[in-house]
């Protein structure tokens, strides 16, 4: 009796393989085979820089797929703290945590009133914040440094938000992401039913009251994806710390990444670069997918819209 | 905003904050007026023992942290100065990319007081010196040394130093390592092949070519990355060549000056090097890397400096046996003899002038060149300083004292070159086009014409700051 | 009603007061600013640039360098996209459309779209250290070890002048990829299934399905999609700055205009000069958006 129902089983999975491949047939394995290459293309690399961070140095200067004689964890150690990569993790964070909310809410509230509140200059306003879209950064890195500069000048505020400050690298990211920001959720704010808002007006309520407790829950789906594409982008800024932050405990990670490359080459320490990049990596891409679902789809419903 | 001497940052703040918030931005659209009130600051009393008037505010001191590491400083050059002025904070760091961390220092108006402006990416002495940011050093020269009281620093460092420190008339820069410059090779492998060293370009091609059959290793390599390492020994040639003019001429940035015969015949000469006897993957390879296959005897022979030694001690075998050799003769009617040699003093130490303190800078300076700092310096990092004398008496290492033969074989016969000190665009331009010279895209009259033609736009070009030397 | 309206305009001020504030004080004065120093000598200390009128102008039209730059720039513009377009169409196609019945995704396709974004989330400077290793010129070479052990000779990936330029895209593409793959995936989504249903009824191919109904339907979406590649491609900078030997070496065979700009203002204390370069920099991408806008403006497929 059970050896026939494995039988069975047996046999019918046989049959639902056969079937898959007689469906797949010599285009559906060109498809796989299509995919499985651009799969191994975008993890190799990953996957062999994970490798080598824990082979020796040398090792890493012998052939570059033989695999480590020990598994050398000290790298990860040296990585951490001698390249601090621990201390460069934690100021993106909280740069990007800080800079992410502020963009958020500033940009929100500036999408939503062009969006819905016709004022003489709305117009003009609006194309100032959305020109800026197409300005390179390079043009305004050095003047920028002056602003930020005299920034730290200024009274009783001017220590927290000078060079050198986490808040002064905030505030820059939150006025860098303003032409995207107000762009893509003024766009967004416009699509939005004005109906429920108007009831909430005639009931007396607010605009500050209608703005927060109405037309941002409604806006949700357009928030998370501009909130993502600003943690990517904040995130992996690089040219504007570089001028801003001189000091090595301010630095962000991924001014860290770029020094441990050169600094390799005068220690000689390889193997731990990439362990930092490892470090730099691993935790990315696990947030990544265990959000992706979410991240997916943030992302394209604000980049359709 | 325009400061008076005496402020005091409290003051300053206070001041600024009766400036109201439309003030501040009015003066973001200019670049910052640089605060004068720091270095004219009121000096403290100066005295025999104090000669610059040091006073008590912090030092901060950068160091360029590659080939001799950081703990130089910190064991020997600020534990002496401590012991003096007890009172003076030391701020003490470190960096590799002095450019990328300090030009923003400099462009803000608070600039450290001593930098070790050095390394591949060091700042541009021009641009400095043009701004007005190098602190004149004469005061250094002219007092006594930190050992007797007697002799003065100017008579106790080489010319050499005095004459390439000089911007604008004013000695500026302080080289405090004597880099001497050659072909690097393990004296062991050498002995153990019945290698040469050879003396004449023929033999040196003759060398390569017995290495190259030999199949045990590569000849030549440099490091690719950084093509500077490779025209360093192709303008010592052309120097061994055409004499010390050659060199002269290009620093002054004479018409043709690039282009002249022995520019022409070492570049020929190298090009030869780099289509027959480079090591497999050179362009891509930096200079440790290359360093580090000659040690694991994979080259026989790599251009570099006395920093060289140094660089590589956690990976050279203990019996490796660094060895110096010149540049060979290559015509049988070079202008200069056998033996002729590139040194320059190296490790570009300045004092910012508009720095909080540079009184305690130039005192720093004048510590450094103590005995007993350049001593216990050599002996640390195994290189030669400027002080003369320095390492009598002391243990020095087998590469040591082969670069220090090869200087007093030498004698008179040494050769120096700024024009990468002073023309940064032209530094990239040469830096580009000898790595296509190596790798075989430029013919030698074509790299040479290129080179030519931006050291012709820089002449040209009104806005940058000209340079003479003799 | 007075009341109304002044509690309008006060909610206006206080709504716009802060981003306007930060937007002009940060980005808007930096760049009015830049285009004043553009007309200096200044190198980057002195209190008081020189005013030298449009000298830096006519320098930078005799800048080969520069123009190399530019050259670089504009085949990034007219090859990043359309290739990165081109690939990512492909796998869309089939992770949404290439299935058994042609209407249905094929197995696995969320694995799929997972990995290919993975290069998208790793920061750029981060992308380009990696990628220096992978390019290595020797046999620790991720790609030259298994080359030279093929007994084919190190390919020098960086270092090869020929060679270098491609890398760099190559690593554009490899990291750019996966981002329009779901894009164009969320695209596909949106399309009406029984469209592809009554085209293949008719006996249509897969092949002719996707030019059919596929590229004209995700028409939109290919037009944002070069829009964005387009700003990236003039922008791009930390790959080249980063990866490349010489930073857009080797011999400015990969150097782009902000690795000149950047390189000019803080290698050569020139910011007089790297911000003239800086305002033609800014002209054609102005320029290229203004152009991208009004190709854009054309009918939309409605369905």
């Amino acid at each position: 009796m059970t050896t026939m129902i494995s039988w069975t089983a047996a046999n019918s999975r046989k049959i639902a393989r056969e079937e898959r491949r007689r469906r797949l047939g010599p285009l559906g394995v060109l498809t796989h085979l299509a995919l499985l290459i651009w799969t191994l293309l975008v993890m190799v690399p990953i996957l062999w820089t994970f490798l080598a961070s824990v082979k020796s140095e040398d090792e890493i200067f012998s052939d570059a797929w033989s695999l480590p004689a020990s598994l050398r964890w000290d790298n990860f150690a040296r990585a951490w703290e001698q390249a601090h990569i621990g201390q460069y993790m934690l100021n993106s964070v909280i740069v990007v945590a800080f800079s992410t909310f502020g963009t958020m809410l500033i940009g929100s509230m500036a999408a939503y009133v062009l969006a819905r509140y016709p004022f003489r200059g709305n117009r003009a306003i609006y194309l100032l914040f959305v020109s800026g879209l197409a300005f390179p950064v390079y043009l305004a890195l050095t003047p920028l440094f002056f602003v930020v500069q005299n920034m730290g000048n200024l009274p009783v505020i001017g220590p927290f938000i000078g060079l050198n400050t986490h808040a002064g690298l905030v505030l820059v990211y939150i006025a860098y992401s303003m032409p995207f920001t107000v762009f893509f959720l003024s766009a967004f704010f416009r699509t939005l039913p004005t109906a429920v808002g108007e009831a909430a007006m005639v009931d007396g309520a607010s605009h500050t009251r209608v703005f927060f407790q109405i037309m941002l829950p409604m806006a949700r789906p357009g928030i998370i994806s501009i909130t993502i594409f600003n943690i990517l982008g904040q995130w992996n800024q690089y040219q504007l710390p570089l001028i801003l932050l001189q000091e090595r405990d301010k630095w962000v990670l991924t001014m860290g990444i770029a020094d441990i490359s050169t600094a390799a080459g005068y220690d000689q320490d390889w193997s731990a670069l990439f362990a930092a990049l490892t470090l730099a990596i691993l935790p990315m891409l696990i947030i990544y997918t265990v959000f992706q679902r979410q991240i997916q789809s943030g992302l394209t419903s604000g980049a359709l819209k | 905003m325009p400061n008076t001497p005496h402020i005091s940052r409290r003051e300053l703040l206070r001041g600024a904050a009766l400036v109201p918030v439309a003030g501040a931005l009015a003066a973001c659209a200019t670049p910052a007026a640089p605060p004068a009130a720091s270095s004219s600051a009121a000096p403290a009393a100066t005295s025999a023992a104090n000669p610059f008037g040091v006073g008590s505010k912090p030092l901060e001191v950068w160091i360029f942290d590659g080939g001799f590491g950081q703990d130089y400083a910190k064991n020997i050059h600020q534990p002496l100065f401590k012991s003096k002025y007890a009172g003076v904070e030391i701020k003490h760091n470190a960096t590799k990319e002095i450019t990328k961390v300090l030009q923003p220092r400099f462009a803000g108006g608070n600039p450290p007081e001593v930098i070790d402006n050095s390394g591949a990416n060091f700042m541009d002495f021009g641009a400095l010196s043009q701004d007005g940011q190098l602190q004149d050093l004469t005061p250094l020269l002219d007092a006594p040394s930190w050992d007797d009281p007697n002799t003065k620093v100017r008579d106790t460092i080489d010319q050499s130093v005095i004459d390439i420190g000089m911007y604008e008339g004013k000695f500026s820069v302080l080289g405090y390592v004597n880099y001497i410059h050659g072909i690097w090779y393990s004296q062991k492998v050498f002995r153990d092949n019945g290698w040469q060293i050879p003396k004449t370009w023929d033999e040196f091609l003759a060398l390569c070519e017995t290495i190259k059959k030999s199949g045990k290793m590569a000849p030549f390599t440099y490091a690719g990355k950084f093509p500077q390492y490779l025209y360093e020994p192709l303008l010592t040639m052309a120097a061994k060549v055409g004499g010390n003019e050659v060199l002269v001429n290009i620093d002054n940035l004479e018409d043709g000056a690039w282009t002249s015969e022995a520019m022409k015949t070492a570049a020929t000469a190298w090009a030869e090097v780099g289509a027959k006897y480079l090591m497999e993957g050179t362009t891509g390879l930096d200079h440790v890397q290359t360093q580090t296959a000659q040690n694991k005897y994979k080259v026989a022979m790599l251009p570099s400096g006395s920093w060289l030694e140094n660089e590589q001690k956690t990976t050279t075998p203990a019996d490796f046996e660094y060895g110096m050799f010149p540049i060979p003769d290559v015509t049988g009617s070079d202008k200069m003899p056998y033996g002729t040699l590139h040194t320059q003093p190296g490790e570009n130490f300045i004092v910012s002038a508009r720095s909080a303190h540079p009184q305690a800078g130039m005192e720093y300076l004048r510590a450094m060149l103590s005995k007993k700092a350049a001593g216990d310096f050599s002996a640390l990092v195994r290189t030669m300083t400027v002080v003369k004398g320095a390492t009598e008496g002391r243990d020095i290492s087998p590469g040591v004292t082969s670069a220090s033969k090869a200087v007093a074989d030498a004698g008179t016969n040494t050769v120096y070159y700024r024009w990468f000190n002073w023309y940064g665009p032209l530094k990239d331009e040469a830096i580009a086009a000898t790595g296509e010279l190596m790798s075989g895209g430029l013919t030698p009259d074509k790299y040479l014409e290129r080179i030519q033609k931006k050291a012709d736009e820089i002449k040209n070009d009104s806005s940058i700051k000209k340079y003479k030397r003799t | 009603m007075i009341f109304n309206r002044y509690r309008r305009g006060l909610f206006i001020t206080s709504f716009l007061a802060a981003p306007v504030i930060l937007y002009l004080v940060y980005v808007i004065s930096p760049y009015i600013q830049a285009f004043y120093i553009a007309l200096t000598d200044w190198r980057g200390v002195t209190a008081t640039p020189r005013l030298i009128g449009l000298e830096n102008f006519q320098r930078l039209f005799n800048d080969n360098v520069f123009w190399q730059a530019v050259m670089h720039n504009g085949a990034l513009l007219v090859l990043l996209p359309l290739i990165t377009i081109v690939i990512a169409l492909f796998f869309a196609f089939l992770l949404n459309v290439g299935g058994p019945q042609g209407v249905t995704g094929i197995r696995g396709s969320k694995f799929y779209r997972v990995i290919f974004f993975f290069p998208q989330v790793l920061a750029v400077a981060v992308v380009a250290v990696l990628f220096q290793q992978v390019f290595r010129p020797d046999g620790s070479g991720m790609l030259n070890g298994p080359l030279m052990a093929l007994g084919m000779g190190p390919i020098g990936f960086l270092s090869d002048r020929d060679v270098a330029f491609w890398s760099v895209l190559a690593v554009m593409v490899w990291q750019a990829v996966g981002f329009y793959v779901v894009l164009f995936s969320a695209g596909l989504a949106s399309i009406p299934k029984d469209m592809f249903e009554a085209a293949q009824i008719d006996g249509a191919s897969r092949i002719s399905l996707f030019f059919r109904i596929t590229l004209p339907l995700l028409w939109d979406t290919v037009q944002v999609a070069w829009v964005y590649l387009g700003i990236l491609a003039l922008d791009v900078f930390a790959i080249v700055w980063v990866m490349t030997l010489q930073h857009g070496g080797p011999d400015r065979s990969t150097t782009v205009m902000a690795a000149e700009i950047y390189r000019s203002a803080f290698e050569h204390f020139r910011f007089g000069y790297a911000s003239a370069l800086g305002v033609v920099m800014f002209f054609f991408t102005v320029g290229f958006a203004i152009l991208s806008l009004r190709l854009s403006r054309r009918e939309r497929i409605e369905y």
